[in-house]
């Protein structure tokens, strides 16, 4: 008897080193790093929007990070100020309070008058640029990418002096989505200036999965459309895909240290699904 | 083989082909495909297209001369009321099922529902009622809700930046068009390079969509009356080397050609609201919208045009529903590249299976072709 407890010890001791093991900061947490949380197709105000906000929640405690990047499909449905507290406010409360700030992006989902709303940090943008450290982010309207959105974009991209360039939009370029896929249209507008100007990440949302796509011309894409939304068993893998998951909600986290930015998504129930660190020109 | 070309350039059936090869290219090469798609879509859609919509205003002008299928006016006006019935039809029916979700950034995009394919609606409409007096009523009911289209798209062109002064050099080239006929001159290509050049910067530098530029030049063109239901070789005055069909027959098919293959081109998987959106309304609402302004306008008192009954109206309203490539039009016109883009496009063509309501109602009401007694090819 003696032996099947200490047997039963070792498994749950082993199961519990396990699951902090999972759930441990694999990110340096450097301090003075840049660190920042990424959710797409979140603003649904039901219950698993909820989930995945107490997990970005219990990270925080662990891994400050000071913004989110919102990469569209803010809020889903009616979309009246109660609707904002509901999806958007009482989710992300303990974060808000916390101080983070969330950048968001307009998908097709979101009323484009969203674009004033305050906590979203847009100042009336439908597209804008903002400076975080030695990062420049550039926030796209991929609903509308009219030739005046491409023209402040390139102005944008040709003055930036930032060794970071990162872009994130709605649609994505690259994506193994079974319901939506790649954007190919989008891409052959974007990606020239993307190449040319040397952005190094580009994030997206918009098909309801976790997707990191292998790098494209030296470019980082990854696919977060699972911040509320989901469509398990979406992602169909094609030679494109690096990793991804579609088994349950996710976000994720990044930080940027110098010259490496480390990423890791992190499912509804605490689960890494991915890491990975990104040296400017290579990936490991 | 002559004939088999007169009969794919009075139906615009290059449009199609190439829009099927678009098709097929699209969904195997894609990138390929949209880079080339993209590096010709200014010229064949801003520039190219103005001369087929000039084409299309010419046709339309001579078949409302005396004589022309269209005259009189007072014949029109019944079906004239039913083209704006529907396009209103089609604007609540759009509104009614973006309303039903949320995704209202693709409001802007009505107009493309409430377009109609003129070139679908004549050839459906000959199809069926051969030379009947309700081929001009369903060309009225699409011709109204074109010209509604054009008038709100006219302001939504996609520029970066907009110079309204510029409009000055629309009056200044239609001025050049009415001194290049007051001058008598008989050749149609200096109205078009001089009078049409300087419209078209006027429009293009002010923010007026310059795919209807050439159209302040089209009054002043040589005209002769059109039927509408006769045969290109039934009307000579319409092949002499100064008309304007003649000149500009061949550019104008290579251009549509051009069209078809740079706008058609879509990912098949990019159905979405909009898709419904437009096909609910355009398939729906229009006809809907169509038949309730009739009605609406013959009991205030007006007349169906001669020999045209409840039938045939339903059946015109039918044939004039498709949107088909003046919806694609529109949706290049309203939409930049991207996936609401797609979504309208889509559906736009998908209309074109309207065409099926209108031969099987006018079956089941023996109209037309299908009249009991009626001539194989009357």
């Amino acid at each position: 008897m003696r032996r099947v407890f200490a047997a039963a010890g070792i498994a749950v001791a082993l199961l519990r080193a396990v699951s902090v093991a999972q759930e441990a900061p694999l990110l340096p947490n450097r301090p003075g790093s840049l660190k920042f949380a990424a959710i797409g197709d979140n603003g649904t105000g039901d219950q698993p929007q909820y989930d995945v906000a107490a997990q970005m929640e219990r990270w925080h405690q662990r891994f400050g990070f000071d913004m989110v990047i919102m990469l569209g499909d803010n809020l889903y449905g009616s979309q009246q100020p109660v609707d904002f507290v509901q999806k958007f406010e009482r989710p992300y409360k303990p974060l808000l309070d916390a101080g983070v700030k969330f950048y968001a992006s307009l998908g097709n989902h979101d009323d484009q008058r969203n674009d004033t709303y305050t906590l979203f940090n847009m100042n009336g943008q439908r597209y804008y640029s903002f400076v975080r450290s030695d990062v420049r982010f550039f926030v796209l309207d991929t609903n509308f990418l009219d030739p005046l959105q491409l023209v402040w974009l390139e102005r944008q991209l040709a003055s930036a002096t930032e060794p970071w360039k990162i872009a994130y939009f709605h649609h994505p370029l690259y994506s193994d989505g079974g319901r939506h896929g790649s954007e190919v249209e989008l891409r052959v507008k974007l990606e020239p200036l993307f190449i040319r100007y040397g952005i190094n990440l580009v994030y997206s949302g918009h098909d309801h999965i976790y997707e990191r796509i292998k790098p494209q011309h030296g470019i980082y894409y990854f696919v977060s459309g699972a911040g509320g939304q989901l469509r398990p068993g979406d992602l169909k893998r094609s030679d494109l895909t690096a990793a991804g998951f579609d088994r349950d909600r996710s976000f994720m986290l990044n930080e940027i240290d110098g010259t490496d930015l480390y990423f890791q998504v992190v499912s509804r129930t605490g689960q890494i699904v991915d890491d990975g660190v990104i040296h400017r020109g290579r990936v490991s | 083989m002559r004939r088999a070309w007169r009969f794919v350039a009075d139906h615009y059936l290059v449009v199609a082909i190439g829009g099927a090869l678009a098709l097929i290219w699209a969904n195997r090469d894609p990138e390929r495909y949209f880079g080339f798609a993209n590096a010709c879509a200014f010229a064949v859609n801003e520039i190219g297209m103005a001369l087929v919509l000039a084409f299309l205003a010419q046709e339309v002008a001579e078949a409302s001369l005396p004589g022309g299928s269209l005259h009189p006016f007072s014949q029109a006006i019944v079906p004239l009321v039913g083209g704006v019935g529907g396009t209103v039809g089609a604007a609540l029916a759009y509104f009614a099922y973006l309303a039903l979700g949320d995704e209202h950034i693709l409001a802007r995009g009505w107009p493309v529902s409430g377009a109609a394919d003129l070139t679908v609606a004549l050839a459906v409409a000959r199809a069926i009622f051969g030379r009947g007096p309700a081929v001009a009523v369903a060309v009225i009911i699409a011709l109204t809700s074109d010209v509604i289209g054009l008038l709100i798209i006219s302001g939504q062109h996609l520029v970066a930046h907009v110079h309204p002064a510029a409009a000055i050099l629309v009056v200044i080239g239609t001025g050049v068009a009415a001194l290049l006929r007051r001058r008598g001159v008989v050749s149609r290509a200096p109205y078009v390079v001089l009078g049409g050049t300087l419209s078209w910067f006027g429009c293009y530098w002010s923010g007026i969509q310059p795919v209807l530029s050439l159209l302040p030049i089209v009054p002043f063109l040589r005209h002769a009356p059109r039927d509408l239901t006769l045969r290109h070789e039934d009307q000579p005055e319409h092949h002499t080397a100064t008309h304007f069909e003649s000149v500009f027959e061949l550019p104008a098919q290579v251009i549509a050609f051009l069209f078809g293959l740079v706008n058609v081109g879509i990912g098949l998987r990019g159905f979405d609201t909009g898709t419904w959106a437009v096909a609910v309304a355009s398939l729906v609402g229009r006809p809907a919208g169509t038949l309730m302004a009739i009605m609406a306008a013959t009991l205030a008192g007006l007349k169906l045009p001669r020999r045209t009954g409840w039938k045939e109206a339903i059946v015109a309203a039918l044939a004039s529903a498709p949107t088909a490539l003046y919806g694609v039009l529109m949706s290049v016109s309203i939409f930049p590249v991207g996936p609401l883009l797609v979504q309208t496009k889509l559906s736009a063509i998908a209309t074109v299976i309207g065409l099926l309501p209108a031969f099987a109602v006018a079956r089941l009401l023996s109209v037309g072709r299908f009249a009991v007694g009626a001539m194989r090819n009357p």
